[in-house]
């Protein structure tokens, strides 16, 4: 009914258009114009998109489409286009891991863009490190994304499970520091007959899997003192991912699955946040999503009891270096920025490069996104500094304590020190593909984890040989904010 | 009848039975999920609208007013494309077998082999040496291996000559193909000529082209049985009196085979309505057909059911209706000639 | 013979099978000695049989053919086992004959892309009416996907499903060519039904039965979109078929030098099948002519 009456109201929009002078309401007028949006099948990211598209229309008489493919497809699509140099999409939303393959196709965008109070706005993290890439600004960050803990506050804070927990584990329950901690409360909250466990990780293959494994690694292998060694050797370029950080971070990944609930081998990032929502598990790490989702009484079970964290650090941290795990005094968190958030971009070959960067930043402006960021389901998590000051605005889904949770996690996550960067590099599939296939195996116990890292090392620099180790090195140096080698 | 036979019949009734319930069930089950409100399925599986859970149409109302991803595209760029492929393939798939049928066609081996040589040769030669780009060297190299294969054709060449059964076969060796294989072997093409500026890639044209293709082996073995089957004495009587071969055909030949060119068709149409893997390979926005469109219904959304079903039964319905129209084309006797 | 016309029939359909599907192999066949990608853009590189080496020392690659070929035999043996059995149960005018005949035809006619779906909704661990049913016998959340055998099984009963339909048909349309007098006369001999099959039907039938049993193989080898759908191939590989490992590779990788050697080792296992298939059943092929 909602649709039919907006359907009327539009249409009553277009013969008022046609009636004349009020044509003159089209600011900028782009009317004739119909700006085709790919994104990932709905509501995630595509609902932000379509609800900034109707007002879009609205304001400027053009029309916005979008597009929708399984999260799976849109890689190989968006690239067919664009390397065809077809015009099927006038702008994309995609991962910024895929900016390495995607910036030779796409346009830069224009400076007044970046002219403006709103650019300043954005959270430095992204606006000036995931949204260049080769020295130009080809994408603009549509939706914040970092991994940070959700957890029960209902549980939590219930003095009873308190003194037990104390009693049990010698210290008292709260959000965990480190990742024993996690493992401790994981341990303490699975209880089948309660129909309730103790977390729950993404764990299949394509359901974003590796990401969730890479906030473990991120813990003990992102070492201060070697800014973005987490990977590849920035030296050398030589893979990392089998030093003994990352098998502690495999052990300690194939160790969630003991606390999660029956079948959660098969669990997406979507299904995560169905369990904590549905009130089947104490806490889960994930991106933004799990808190609003959980916040909303419609969807959720848990709603009014949900507090936010960061996820655990660790004291120790692996040196690649010196080969040593070095001790530190206090926990050091490593908050990953898990995916880098969606982003969305204009390609070279689109018909309507004006109109649709218009849209881009019509669709990431502090209003359309301070929307989106508060609709549940809409994909899209804060990354503008309006969008943590403005408390208010989310005591629309949350009660004033959960929101100040949310945003602290939330921004002191990214103002961490030692937050770390995702993988960005060329041919980032093959690369990915690989680790999901080992990831898979190890965690149905198939393989060892040392044996399952050390295949993907060994892939890995395979990879980096086959695609030029000199241009690899070079890519994954800037994409980790160092400067070029001499 | 024996006690013994009777006892056959019951077994072999049971059997039936069962099997009926085993295809009918998962059809019985998206129905009532589509029913379904999202508690009513993550309650656990309930099986009797009104009895043990209270029916909605939400998920139909949802699919229908575009909440769940746009269905009317893709249901029309389905439709479009089955039926132009369709027709295209049955039109020249007929024609090529009445020739096949009232016509006697010589190969000689050689000249098959000259074709092939020269196709390849030719292509790898100008590509690699000549420094063509793929799709003129593609183009020229066809052209002159044609040409030279039809001059070989007519010479007295040695060898084995291949007649109208070794055609037919020829034609349905493509189906044997693992269609992965031509598939991106076409994909390559089509990207290579887009970049001559030629868009084949997620156009209407390409599509249609493929399945066209793709549909042909089939059109041209079944059709031939319908044409064996027809009477020749009409065709002579009409060839007598000088009437043109192309009017015999559309005049006399087609509605004498039309329940057979409506069976054909009705099976072309289920295959290129059905078919995902092309699809998959050759669409990006614009052309997304319906099982594309499907698949994307299982991915990032978590698994919602009810909208699933309400998805799988507006891909299915089509076929229903044609598979009770089939059933009575069936009847001609289409199965019967299908095999020999 | 001296008809030209017959040209103007044949030719453009010869051409549109030329063009189409032909004529790009050529273009593939080439592609298939280079290494070349679009991701990351390179130059391509002419590097002869190293693709197919790679490939060929690969074990992803023979698990993959190990896979299809589990997948192909065990789904096409059991679709000819139930599918003869009811088509002689159809062909014996069982009560309900006319029901059964169009009913059992609705799965083949379905897209496979949702026949997965709604099988993925059944296969559900812990809402799918298959897991209540296990449930009766005491096996709750059985792993249908998530388990790398139980997943083979269950792409190999989908198939199943979907395709038992397709042997029915046409071994219907077989044991209708049958001429009665045969049995006739052994029912004057007092042989029993079974004897009858064994002895008349069964070996008639053989030369429709390798037919019937080829064509479905070499269409189950072509299997990608029920996997796709219900498994992607997980867990880990145990589940990836020939054709979902070439769209990977081709589509995630856009490796397509070597998709291309791929799809041609990919043939070239079928030509090798087919031909040990069809050379073991030749003997009565050629009884049949």
């Amino acid at each position: 009914m909602k649709k039919l009456l907006m359907a009327g109201a539009a249409a009553g929009a277009v013969s008022m258009a046609f009636a004349g002078p009020a044509a003159a309401q089209c600011e900028p007028d782009y009317s004739g114009t119909t700006i085709s949006v790919g994104s990932q099948t709905g509501p995630f990211i595509a609902l932000a998109v379509q609800m900034a598209g109707e007002k879009w229309a609205e304001k400027t008489c053009g029309e916005v489409e979008v597009v929708e493919f399984p999260f799976g497809e849109l890689y190989p699509k968006y690239l067919t286009a664009m390397v065809e140099n077809q015009a099927s999409f006038d702008v994309i939303t995609f991962a910024p891991a895929w900016t390495p393959d995607f910036a030779p196709y796409l346009s830069v965008m224009p400076e007044e863009i970046r002219q403006t109070e709103e650019w300043e706005d954005i959270h430095e993290v992204y606006r000036d490190r995931l949204m260049i890439w080769g020295g130009e600004h080809k994408s603009q960050t549509i939706d914040g994304d970092l991994h940070t803990l959700s957890y029960r506050t209902d549980l939590f804070e219930d003095p009873e499970e308190q003194a037990a927990f104390e009693e049990q584990y010698g210290y008292p329950l709260a959000p965990p520091e480190v990742w024993s901690q996690y493992y401790d409360i994981a341990e303490f909250f699975t209880r089948p007959d309660e129909n309730l466990w103790g977390t729950s990780e993404a764990f299949r293959r394509g359901g974003q899997q590796f990401w969730f494994f890479f906030t473990h690694a991120a813990s003990y292998t992102n070492h201060p003192d070697n800014p973005g060694a987490m990977f590849f050797d920035p030296e050398t370029m030589d893979a990392q991912v089998n030093n003994p950080g990352w098998v502690r971070a495999l052990e300690d990944y194939i160790q969630s699955v003991e606390y999660t609930p029956p079948g959660s081998l098969n669990y997406t990032s979507g299904d995560i946040r169905t369990a904590f929502a549905g009130g089947q598990v104490a806490m889960n790490f994930d991106w933004g999503d799990t808190g609003v989702i959980a916040a909303d009484p419609e969807q959720s079970e848990v709603a009014g009891n949900v507090g936010s964290a960061m996820t655990p650090g660790s004291s120790e941290i692996y040196n690649h270096a010196t080969g040593e795990w070095d001790s530190f005094d206090e926990t050091v968190r490593s908050p990953f920025m898990a995916f880098g958030g969606w982003q969305a971009a204009v390609p070279q070959a689109s018909e309507n490069i004006e109109a649709a960067w218009n849209f881009v930043e019509y669709l990431s402006n502090p209003e359309n996104s301070m929307q989106a960021a508060i609709t549940g389901g809409s994909g899209v998590n804060p990354y503008r500094y309006s969008h943590f000051e403005n408390v208010d605005q989310w005591l629309d889904i949350f009660s004033e304590e959960e929101a100040q949770m949310y945003l602290d996690a939330q921004l002191g996550s990214l103002n961490a020190p030692n937050v770390a960067l995702d993988m960005r590099l060329p041919g980032y599939f093959s690369y990915t593909e690989v680790l999901e296939i080992e990831l898979s195996k190890a965690l149905a116990g198939d393989v060892e984890p040392q044996e399952a890292l050390d295949t993907i090392a060994e892939e890995w620099n395979a990879l980096t040989d086959d695609f030029g180790r000199e241009d690899q090195l070079a890519a994954y140096r800037a994409s980790m904010g160092l400067p070029p080698l001499e | 009848m024996s006690e013994r036979s009777r006892l056959a019949t019951a077994v072999l009734f049971g059997l039936c039975c069962l099997w009926l319930f085993l295809t009918l069930f998962p059809l019985y089950w998206t129905l009532v999920t589509s029913l379904k409100t999202p508690p009513a399925v993550n309650r656990g599986p309930t099986y009797i609208p009104f009895v043990d859970f209270d029916p909605t149409i939400q998920p139909y109302v949802d699919a229908l007013t575009g909440q769940r991803g746009d269905f009317y595209k893709p249901f029309i760029n389905s439709t479009m494309v089955g039926l132009s492929a369709t027709f295209l393939s049955v039109l020249l798939g007929a024609m090529a077998a009445y020739a096949l049928v009232r016509f006697q066609f010589r190969v000689r081996l050689g000249a098959g082999i000259a074709f092939t040589a020269i196709g390849i040769g030719g292509f790898l030669a100008l590509t690699a040496w000549g420094g063509w780009s793929e799709v003129y060297a593609l183009g020229l190299s066809l052209i002159v291996a044609l040409t030279v294969s039809i001059w070989l054709n007519g010479k007295k060449l040695p060898g084995p000559i291949l007649g109208n059964t070794d055609v037919v076969f020829w034609f349905l060796s493509q189906r044997m193909f693992p269609p992965i294989v031509t598939a991106f072997a076409l994909y390559l093409l089509y990207s290579e000529l887009g970049r001559e500026g030629l868009r084949a890639l997620d156009t209407y044209g390409g599509l249609v082209m493929c399945y066209t293709a793709f549909s042909l082996p089939i059109v041209v073995w079944l059709m031939r049985d319908f044409f064996q089957a027809l009477p020749v004495e009409i065709e002579e009587a009409a060839l007598v009196d000088n009437v043109p071969r192309l009017r015999i055909f559309f005049q006399i030949v087609v509605p004498m085979a039309l329940p057979g060119l409506g069976a054909t068709a009705l099976i072309t149409l289920g295959f290129v309505w059905n078919e995902f893997l092309f699809a998959l390979l050759l669409t990006t926005s614009e052309w997304q057909t319906l099982p594309i469109f499907l698949s994307g219904q299982n991915s990032y959304r978590g698994d919602e059911w009810w909208a699933i079903s309400v998805a799988a039964i507006i891909a299915i319905a089509p076929m229903m209706a044609m598979a009770f129209i089939l059933a009575r084309l069936l009847r001609g006797g289409l199965t019967l000639g299908g095999i020999r | 013979m001296r008809d030209p016309i017959k040209y103007v029939f044949i030719w453009p359909a010869f051409l549109v099978v030329l063009l189409v599907s032909l004529f790009p192999l050529i273009y593939s066949l080439s592609v298939s000695f280079q290494n070349l990608r679009l991701v990351p853009p390179r130059p391509a590189r002419f590097i002869g049989l190293e693709n197919y080496a790679d490939l060929l020392t690969q074990p992803r690659f023979w698990d993959t053919v190990g896979t299809t070929l589990t997948i192909v035999i065990v789904s096409v043996a059991i679709q000819y086992v139930i599918g003869f059995a009811i088509a002689l149960a159809l062909h014996a005018k069982v009560p309900g004959e006319r029901l059964f005949r169009v009913t059992f035809l609705l799965p083949m006619l379905m897209a496979p892309i949702a026949v997965a779906l709604v099988w993925r909704m059944l296969f559900h661990s812990t809402v799918g009416p298959i897991n209540q049913f296990m449930g009766l016998f005491g096996l709750t959340n059985v792993p249908f996907l998530t388990d790398s055998t139980w997943a083979v099984g269950s792409i190999i009963v989908v198939e199943i499903w979907q395709w038992t339909p397709f042997v029915i048909l046409l071994m219907l349309a077989g044991l209708q060519t049958l001429p009665q007098e045969i049995y006739e006369a052994a029912r004057l001999e007092n042989a029993s039904a079974w004897q009858q099959f064994w002895g008349i039907t069964f070996p008639m039938l053989l030369p429709i039965s390798i037919a019937v049993v080829f064509i479905r193989m070499i269409e189950c080898f072509k299997l990608i979109d029920t996997v796709f759908v219900l498994t992607g191939g997980g867990p880990g590989t145990s589940t990836e078929t020939l054709t979902l490992f070439a769209y990977q590779e081709g589509f995630k990788k856009f490796n397509l030098g070597y998709t291309s050697a791929l799809s041609f080792l990919f043939l070239l296992v079928i030509l090798i099948f087919g031909v040990i298939y069809l050379a073991v059943l030749r003997p009565m092929v050629e009884k049949r002519i």
